[in-house]
């Protein structure tokens, strides 16, 4: 093989390792707190280790329809949405910042930023 | 047919037998369940198409194919999303690949389709978040990357093998064909 | 190809060490069911070895279980339902004397906006069975004579006391306060310099900072949002903090919401125009206690009593009905929105 061919190989298999070893070894945010953005803009940051009553709240998007969120104490997803293929709500509920749930014809994001805000208590 | 670029009506024809392999892969993985949930966001299996056509017929060709299937794919599948993705992951990849085709040959296919999926998911990843205008889907890379791999290396091994099979049987290799 | 199995393997070496680098000293939680709410606390040991940081926090939760035990107005053994049972009789009050003593001495200070026998009332509307009603005209006359601090007597010593036969009388305003000035003793004896008791939310007490030097971070709830929404974080080092909000308990009947913090003037539950109060200063039984007087008061009677009284050293955090923000000087440094909220905090000087 070229040495251009090996440096390719090469390059592949870090981008494996890297990303594997990423995943299995990125440690846990401390707080978890579920930031809610729509079109961009950030409409809500959630503690969701702080909520004590599972409660919902629906928010309308650019595509036209509204996704229905349910916020319960550590985690956090969207139990109805508009949309014509349902991805976000197939995916469940998310308890930590691996992956954020999407609906892409609404625009929303949620995700958890571990411990961004860092809060150590709160008021009730 | 797979190691020289034809010529005249046999060019047409090779180009649209390509356009119909790629379009086919393309909409049978789109049966297949999300990777990741955004919607419209594939695995581009039809890319392998893209990275052999840059090494035998050259980048040009090879773009009018993509756009071909690119374009194709979004009408049958009746998404515009699935078009803006398709887009700018496989320009992306084609990119690169137009880049590295002085450096890798058609022998080296197998390698080559791993890094063109890298860079086909991460095209999409990057139209991902302009869409939502926001940088949070770029959580989903690490996984985009292993798949980018993985896949990648299956069908570039496959389409490896498919040219050595294809090359022993236009050299006469199996009995009953036409001696050159 | 060994060359490039052996550089992934390193690669992840290199990773595992980086992960495991970033974790920094882990503390000691807890968490405690006390006072009729749930309680967090956090322990660094710092130097000290495992077991004594242990034997600090089991000996905190003995204490915080022994004064509940001794204060409650509900249980058999507390001494304020001992109290309210004696008709008038003096009463030992061992254990709950002395947070009796500056209960009633907040009460006059405040001039009777902190009043520890609307526990009568508070029983009245229901708040401390759950059976929530609305008392009539007659009920709420009864209850208004009813209520009057200055009428229960403590002996000299703090050992016993007594109330008027009609009176009735809880620490639910004062004891978690007094509890985290307690266990904050208590934790410092024993030589931890670093810890935070979240005493059910409403109190919270902190020994030092976080061992990084850094201050705690405490997020402020929101009053009119949901649980969990927080409209800014207080940085809060050493000191403690007391939050009363009409948005913590309350019931509603008829499309009106009644909140569990009782005025004294009215029998009836405070309407001042405030949403939430939270109060910041070195005692946390002071922030306790403030915290309710201050919400009773209102903002103006309110930030009229902190200019009185800066003696105290405490600061304040007023949100009104109408979600304005309003923060005493003292925090200007230490209080900061979220970054969504776009309302402003107007600083009282």
């Amino acid at each position: 093989m070229s040495r251009s061919a090996k440096g390719i190989a090469a390059l592949l298999v870090l981008l494996l390792a890297g990303s594997a070893a990423f995943l299995l070894l990125r440690p846990k945010g401390e707080g978890q707190v579920a930031r809610i953005t729509l079109n961009g803009k950030v409409v809500q940051e959630i503690d969701l280790s702080r909520v004590e009553q599972p409660y919902t709240l629906t928010l309308e998007g650019p595509g036209g329809f509204s996704n229905t969120i349910t916020v319960e104490k550590g985690r956090i997803c969207v139990s109805k949405a508009g949309c014509p293929d349902q991805i976000c709500v197939h995916q469940g509920y998310i308890s930590d910042g691996t992956t954020p749930i999407v609906c892409l014809p609404n625009k929303l994001i949620i995700e958890i930023i571990g411990g961004g805000s860092g809060l150590d208590a709160a008021t009730g | 047919m797979t190691q020289r670029r034809a010529e005249g009506p046999h060019r047409v024809v090779q180009l649209a037998l390509l356009t119909a392999i790629a379009l086919t892969i393309f909409m049978a993985e789109a049966q297949l369940p999300p990777l990741v949930p955004i919607q419209g966001v594939k695995l581009g299996l039809a890319n392998i198409v893209t990275v052999y056509a840059v090494f035998v017929l050259g980048p040009r060709d090879a773009l009018l194919i993509l756009s071909a299937r690119v374009f194709l794919g979004a009408v049958f599948s009746g998404q515009m999303m699935t078009l803006l993705y398709s887009a700018g992951g496989g320009l992306l990849a084609w990119a690169v690949m137009a880049g590295l085709n002085r450096i890798l040959t058609v022998k080296q296919l197998w390698l080559a389709s791993p890094l063109a999926a890298v860079f086909h998911n991460l095209g999409q990843l990057l139209v991902a978040a302009g869409v939502m205008k926001s940088w949070a889907v770029m959580a989903f890379l690490p996984w985009l990357l292993i798949s980018g791999v993985v896949t990648g290396l299956f069908t570039g091994l496959c389409a490896q093998f498919l040219i050595a099979r294809l090359e022993r049987i236009s050299r006469g290799k199996d009995p009953g064909t036409k001696e050159d | 190809m060994k060359q490039r199995l052996t550089a992934l393997i390193l690669l992840c070496a290199l990773l595992t060490g980086c992960a495991a680098a970033g974790k920094g000293e882990q503390p000691l939680t807890a968490t405690v069911l006390a006072m009729d709410t749930v309680m967090n606390f956090t322990l660094y040991g710092g130097g000290m070895g495992e077991e004594q940081l242990r034997q600090a926090l089991s000996g905190a939760e003995d204490t915080l279980r022994q004064l509940d035990t001794a204060l409650t107005a509900q249980g058999a053994e507390g001494e304020a339902a001992a109290l309210n049972a004696a008709d008038g009789a003096w009463t030992a009050v061992p254990q709950s004397g002395a947070l009796l003593k500056q209960t009633l001495e907040l009460a006059e200070l405040t001039g009777g906006a902190l009043d520890p026998t609307a526990y009568a009332a508070v029983k009245a509307w229901g708040f401390a069975d759950g059976n929530y009603t609305v008392p009539n005209r007659e009920e709420l006359d009864a209850l208004k004579a009813a209520i009057d601090y200055a009428r229960v007597e403590v002996s000299q010593d703090g050992a016993q006391a007594r109330l008027a036969p009609e009176q009735q009388l809880d620490f639910g305003a004062t004891a978690k306060g007094y509890a985290g000035d307690l266990l904050r003793r208590q934790l410092e004896q024993g030589g931890i310099t670093s810890a935070l008791l979240d005493l059910g939310q409403s109190s919270i007490a902190a020994v030092g900072s976080k061992p990084d030097g850094s201050p705690w971070r405490i997020g402020i709830q929101d009053p009119a949002a949901d649980s969990g929404v927080y409209l800014g974080v207080l940085e809060l080092s050493g000191r403690s903090m007391g939050t009363s909000g009409s948005y913590q308990r309350y019931f509603e009947q008829d499309g009106v919401r009644y909140c569990h913090i009782i005025d004294p003037a009215t029998a009836s539950p405070a309407r001042s125009g405030l949403a939430g109060v939270t109060v910041v200063a070195d005692s946390c039984l002071l922030c306790d206690g403030l915290s309710t007087a201050l919400f009773v008061m209102g903002l103006e009677e309110g930030v009229r009593f902190w200019r009185e009284n800066s003696s105290l050293g405490f600061d304040v955090i007023f949100i009104t009905d109408a979600g304005e923000i309003f923060v005493t000087s003292g925090l200007k440094d230490s209080f900061s929105l979220a970054d969504r909220e776009e309302r402003e905090v107007q600083v009282l000087e």
